[in-house]
């Protein structure tokens, strides 16, 4: 069995302890470490052990913002009162409203880059200024942005418009450009309007591709979403992150790392399965 | 009746039949593109061809001279940098539902399904893209399916295949029910671009059968392109060359293989030597 065979054919078994060794490393090294400097000094903070783990998981989902456990208050409320007015949740909601708004102002995208590649005037009109404003760096019109919109939720959904739209703008208008033209002529020997054409043969086509072009930008979105929330925000995920950054709070930071992470992968699976339920004869190259 | 006034019928034999005017006219058509450089490349020059309603026109010729050219410019995909391209005596300017086209390719939309495919049509021309979400619309659409059905049946195709995507279905397959979508229109013109080109013998000749099967039976005029001689001539009622420009300067014209003048059909017997016997 040699590793740098380009036919080699792994059997189920060593795909599956393959694919997970890596996790398994990352794991075992992680709690080496943390008891290693547990045992040199007792209050390390830096590598939090398991039991500092559960404690800050713990204490994000119960614990309401500014508390460091929960309150006498809380102490008599059910535990789903505590979780839904602690930390972890309501920083959770409060990122992902933003960035859902972010996500419906891709749709309005998607239809400027299908009408720019379908309408040649509307291409020849916005293309160039499109290519140019793809160009600026999302992160440096930060202050501008700041300027012009204030701190408040508006100016953090248009960084996520300025750091994402474009390239959806160009990934739409390019997958419009690669339908075939006998496409768009058959959609017109067989009655279609302009219109007709458009929507109903040139989007219906490329939407998973779309679909999936909006997948691969999740990460970028969120990435300027953070940027926005660390900020200038007083709520959100990546406010928190930045929050407890000052007071080396790692054993809740690290819970949060993994639960945006988690909740990225969800969408995107979610996403990847409703693209094969919605569209069967789509076949990813 | 007034006498010495002649009767309709009689009035007719002793007229000259009205000359018929050309139900599709290509005039002094000239294509060509910029190239680089600012030379220009002529594809076409000096086109004229007519033909009349209800013909089967087969187009041939060697690939590059020309021939899907000259069909896009009938279908209105194309227009010619110079002359005119008439339809029942109005002008071609782009692609519309009197003219069904069968590509070599591409020709059904990959997202629906064969029936979806063929009933496409029927929806957009009733149907706009407000409408097409109305209760009317979706009693429309069991009409419009069934005579989907009826189209498959006369394509030889089973109902089992109406679920299917393009993708599932084979070459042959999919250019048959190229062909139901563009007829469940009842175009006037069908124009195919090579639309059997990449079949088999054996699903080619059957392909050809059902071809002029439905040609007979609907009377549609149908411009045939194709690289292949003896398919040409089995089909068409006319077959058109388009060969080398006489004047020798690199461009293309159109030889009628019916009516060209003999020094000009030995030419063309040289270039396409063996079309008689293959044919027979």
């Amino acid at each position: 069995m040699s590793l740098l065979n380009i036919c080699a054919k792994p059997s189920r078994a060593a795909t599956w302890t393959l694919s997970w060794l890596l996790f398994a490393t990352g794991i075992v090294m992680y709690f080496y470490t943390a008891q290693k400097r547990h045992k040199e000094n007792p209050d390390d903070r830096v590598v939090p052990t398991l039991s500092q783990l559960a404690s800050g998981i713990y204490q994000a989902a119960m614990s309401q913002d500014g508390d460091d456990q929960p309150s006498a208050d809380a102490q008599g409320q059910s535990a789903f009162e505590r979780f839904r007015h602690g930390m972890l949740w309501t920083d959770t909601v409060a990122s992902s409203r933003r960035f859902f708004y972010g996500l419906a102002l891709l749709f309005p995208a998607v239809l400027l880059g299908l009408h720019m590649g379908i309408f040649p005037y509307f291409g020849i009109f916005f293309l160039r200024f499109i290519l140019f404003f793809d160009k600026i760096i999302a992160l440096s019109v930060l202050p501008i942005l700041f300027i012009a919109f204030g701190i408040d939720e508006l100016s953090k959904v248009m960084l996520i418009v300025i750091g994402v739209t474009p390239t959806i703008i160009l990934d739409t208008f390019n997958l419009t450009k690669g339908v075939p033209p006998e496409q768009l002529v058959k959609g017109f020997t067989l009655g279609a309007s302009d219109f007709d054409v458009a929507y109903r043969v040139v989007l219906k086509q490329i939407w998973p591709r779309v679909l999936n072009s909006i997948r691969l930008n999740l990460k970028p979105l969120m990435l300027f979403l953070f940027a926005g929330e660390m900020i200038a925000s007083t709520d959100g995920l990546a406010y928190r992150i930045a929050l407890l950054r000052r007071h080396m709070g790692m054993n809740i930071i690290i819970p949060y790392v993994l639960w945006v992470a988690l909740l990225l992968f969800l969408v995107d699976l979610a996403m990847r399965l409703l693209n094969k339920k919605l569209h069967p004869w789509f076949r990813e190259a | 009746m007034v006498p010495g006034s002649l009767t309709e019928s009689t009035q007719a034999l002793l007229d000259p039949p009205p000359r018929e005017d050309p139900f599709i006219r290509l005039d002094r058509i000239r294509v060509s593109y910029a190239l680089k450089g600012g030379e220009r490349k002529i594809v076409l020059d000096g086109i004229d061809l007519e033909i009349h309603a209800g013909e089967f026109i087969s187009v041939i010729g060697q690939t590059g001279c020309g021939k899907s050219t000259l069909l896009r410019l009938v279908l209105g995909s194309e227009t010619p940098t110079e002359g005119r391209v008439l339809v029942e005596g109005r002008e071609v300017v782009r692609p519309d539902r009197d003219r069904g086209y069968v590509p070599q390719k591409y020709s059904l939309f990959p997202d629906k399904t064969v029936v979806d495919n063929i009933t496409f049509g029927l929806e957009v021309e009733e149907f706009n893209l407000l409408t097409c979400f109305t209760p009317r619309y979706y009693t429309r659409r069991h009409e419009f399916r069934a005579e989907a059905m009826r189209q498959l049946a006369k394509m030889g195709l089973h109902e089992t295949d109406a679920t299917k995507y393009p993708d599932q279905l084979s070459g042959g397959m999919q250019q048959r029910v190229a062909i139901a979508q563009a007829l469940v229109m009842k175009p006037k013109i069908l124009l195919m671009d090579e639309a059997f080109s990449a079949l088999d013998p054996g699903t080619r000749a059957g392909m050809q059968k059902l071809i002029r099967e439905v040609w007979k039976e609907t009377g549609t005029t149908v411009l045939f392109v194709t690289h292949n001689i003896a398919e040409a001539v089995r089909l068409a009622t006319r077959v058109i060359v388009l060969a080398k420009n006489p004047a020798a300067d690199g461009s293309r014209v159109a030889l009628d293989l019916s009516t060209a003048e003999p020094d000009i059909s030995a030419r063309i017997e040289q270039v396409t030597g063996h079309i008689r016997s293959d044919a027979s």
